[in-house]
């Protein structure tokens, strides 16, 4: 009967400050955890990354509209095994909010998945690598906002080995009759 | 003894709604300012660089009724705000009120300058630090300003965007309390 007290307790006081996190104090951008997508050697394929925006937050897109805006931007870091590829963003929502009725801004809410292209070298051993960066953005909510921040972000990348090549076909031997 | 799981249930999920109250009322009097002791007393005093190399100490403007204001260039409720600055600046400026913008940016000198320019502010902006920052609080949202005396004791701190009239109504008592200096700097 204690255990089941204090489990409640335990939970309910989690439940509690999970609740608070959620306004401006706590993060205003979390990442879900990343698929692993396994690559083959030499070979390009995409990670997807999936952010969630805290309700009642937004932040920039990777476009803002002014040049003083701070925009979404996801830095991974450089490996040895790994040549780090291009990474692509979603379009923005153009939003007014109360603060400015009259100007759009091009902002993320809610989810949004940004992908990011890896490619082993065909040297690498098969296997499963971590691979590192930052997320940094800028988040505001209806009437104020919030310092810059670099969330950290890390994904796994499984290596396959690259299949043989395809064997030429040998060369036809003369009938013997 | 017996114990019924409903009541224990019940005084379990009483002690965290105590906790998330508790919670609650710690971060919402650090977001008022009250659990740094900042309202009634004397604002923390600085000395920061102006966006044309000279430098300001918020003591220096004692006599007067000052508005400052901690914003950034990335802030959109915080632009929303600067006309009105402008305005409030016009209007009780002759009155000895005095506004003060610290920027709390990453963006160059000249950038701030720039949008500066383009908003038309009449007042000075001051280069933030994160050590002036954290005198007054954190100032973790932007934006967010303090109102503070001719005596230089903060009256009021407001965060987030807020009407115009909330800004007139801290003016009017701002400039209400203490001693007017008579020579002004």
């Amino acid at each position: 009967m204690k255990i089941l007290f204090a489990s409640a307790v335990f939970l309910l006081s989690g439940w509690a400050s999970a609740q608070d996190d959620a306004g401006p104090q706590g993060p205003a951008v979390r990442m879900a955890p990343a698929p692993v997508v396994t690559a083959v050697q030499g070979k390009s394929a995409t990670v997807p990354l999936t952010f969630r925006v805290a309700r009642g937050l937004h932040v920039n897109s990777n476009q803002p509209k002014s040049e003083f805006l701070i925009p979404t931007v996801l830095k991974v870091e450089a490996t040895t095994d790994i040549v780090i590829g291009k990474t692509t963003y979603p379009n923005g929502q153009d939003m007014s909010f109360a603060f400015a009725p009259d100007e759009k801004l091009n902002v993320y809410t809610g989810d949004f998945q940004v992908g990011v292209l890896v490619r082993p070298l065909v040297s690498v051993q098969p296997g499963k690598y971590i691979v590192r960066g930052t997320l940094k953005y800028q988040a505001c909510d209806n009437s104020a906002c919030y310092p810059p921040k670099q969330l950290p972000v890390s994904f796994d990348v499984k290596i396959a080995k690259a299949p043989p090549p395809p064997r030429s076909n040998p060369a036809q031997s003369p009938h013997a009759h | 003894m017996k114990r019924n799981p409903l009541i224990l249930f019940f005084v379990a999920a009483l002690v965290a709604a105590m906790l998330f109250a508790g919670i609650r009322m710690t971060r919402n009097n650090r977001a008022n300012g009250s659990n740094h002791g900042l309202i009634g007393n004397l604002a923390p005093d600085f000395e920061l660089q102006t966006l044309d190399g000279k430098k300001i100490k918020l003591s220096d403007l004692r006599g007067k009724a000052v508005l400052l204001n901690f914003w950034a260039t990335y802030c959109g409720p915080c632009k929303i705000e600067m006309p009105w600055f402008v305005e409030l600046q016009k209007e009780y400026g002759p009155q000895g009120f005095q506004i003060v913008g610290v920027a709390m940016d990453d963006a160059s000198t000249e950038d701030i300058a720039k949008f500066a320019k383009e908003m038309g502010v009449n007042y000075p902006i001051l280069l933030g630090t994160e050590s002036v920052g954290q005198s007054y609080g954190g100032v973790n949202a932007l934006p967010t300003t303090f109102f503070v005396d001719r005596d230089g004791k903060i009256i009021a701190r407001e965060f987030g965007l807020q009407s115009r009239s909330v800004f007139v109504d801290h003016i009017k008592k701002a400039l209400s309390q203490g001693q007017a200096v008579q020579a002004q700097k």
